[in-house]
């Protein structure tokens, strides 16, 4: 349930796309979750799957919601949690990657005012590759 | 000499079967923790000072008269610990729903008590059910759990001057008695507790 895709909107792509069957990166199952009242702290979550031809870097994250966007990577090994910021995110072409809970996430922080919808966007450097919004899950769902 | 080896086989026949239906059930029930590992002896908690999410100070005698969930954790953790609260929280739900009696109360300590204000945990606690309990207070406090309990936590910071924290990610279950009973390692899931802990409550 908490995978649900809310909704998603690709708006910007890789220029050298030399596949012309559909969007060369593309979200799916979107999820945002509510942080609870009055923390700085939200997660999200999705699939980013590469298919321009191409491999490509996401280099930074941001959001009109957010004062802060990382990409990070929840480890657990010898029932240990430790979590790790990611710089830059590869993804080979045709490759996808998964952001889910107990593994890579985008951790955002410090709200600016009180966002209903979340927008997410994924950079390489200057280019905008993917730009995804979805409204917030409650935790419990 | 026919009839003698024919009532053989039906005998034998049956007792195969019978042992295979047997074997079938208990199978079906499955009257095992799958996933716990089950302390039978039960470690005593250590003595120790901390503040309740309404700012009331608590002991080790808070952890007597229920079943309790003690998760290590900390309110800015994006990731690990909502996820497990959320599993927690839905588990307590399906175990009241299939009318489990008790069900267990979820006890978030924290491993941030620079942030974890009282008030910090009361807000936290109470978006993941009612009726659970936020401690956070004095690292040296914390610590006396921690070390007892065998949990481990180290504040890892990042180059802008945020930090998170690495901690353990393990469930633990204290029984009425303020005893460590059994823990529960990560992943954590709904449907592993739920089968899990009637059998390690009712084992008592």
């Amino acid at each position: 349930m908490w995978r649900l895709a809310l909704m998603f909107i690709v708006v910007a792509i890789v220029p050298a796309c030399d596949r012309d069957d559909g969007p060369p990166v593309v979200a799916a199952n979107v999820v945002v979750t509510a942080p609870a009242a009055g923390m700085p702290m939200a997660a999200g979550y999705l699939d980013i799957s590469n298919r321009s031809g191409a491999n490509i870097r996401i280099t930074h994250v941001s959001s009109p919601e957010y004062e802060s966007v990382e990409m990070h990577e929840t480890i657990v090994e010898d029932d240990v949690a430790r979590m790790r910021e990611i710089p830059v995110l590869e993804i080979r072409d045709g490759e996808t990657v998964v952001f889910q809970r107990g593994g890579k996430h985008l951790m955002l922080m410090r709200p600016i005012g009180t966002p209903g919808t979340v927008t997410l966007n994924f950079y390489s450097e200057d280019l905008l590759l993917l730009s995804v919004s979805a409204d917030f899950t409650a935790a419990m769902d | 000499m026919q009839a003698r080896i024919l009532i053989i086989t039906l005998v034998l026949g049956t007792a195969v079967a019978a042992g295979l239906l047997l074997a079938l059930r208990n199978a079906g029930e499955d009257p095992a923790p799958v996933t716990a590992t089950i302390l039978p002896a039960g470690n005593e908690l250590p003595d120790f000072t901390l503040l309740s999410h309404d700012g009331t100070p608590v002991g080790k005698s808070e952890f007597a008269g229920q079943w309790d969930l003690v998760f290590f954790g900390f309110t800015n953790c994006p990731d690990i610990c909502p996820a497990t609260m959320t599993v927690l929280g839905q588990a307590q739900r399906q175990l009241d729903a299939q009318g489990q009696e008790p069900v267990p109360r979820v006890v978030l300590v924290s491993v941030d008590p620079e942030r974890d204000t009282p008030e910090a945990m009361a807000r936290y606690i109470g978006y993941f059910g009612d009726g659970n309990l936020g401690l956070t207070g004095e690292i040296g406090e914390i610590s006396k759990l921690t070390d007892a309990l065998g949990i481990f936590f180290q504040k890892a910071g990042s180059q802008d001057g945020s930090y998170g924290v690495d901690h353990s990610t393990v469930v633990l279950v204290i029984d009425p008695q303020g005893r460590l009973k059994a823990l529960f390692s990560a992943p954590h899931s709904v449907e592993t507790l739920v089968h899990d802990l009637p059998l390690i409550m009712g084992s008592g």
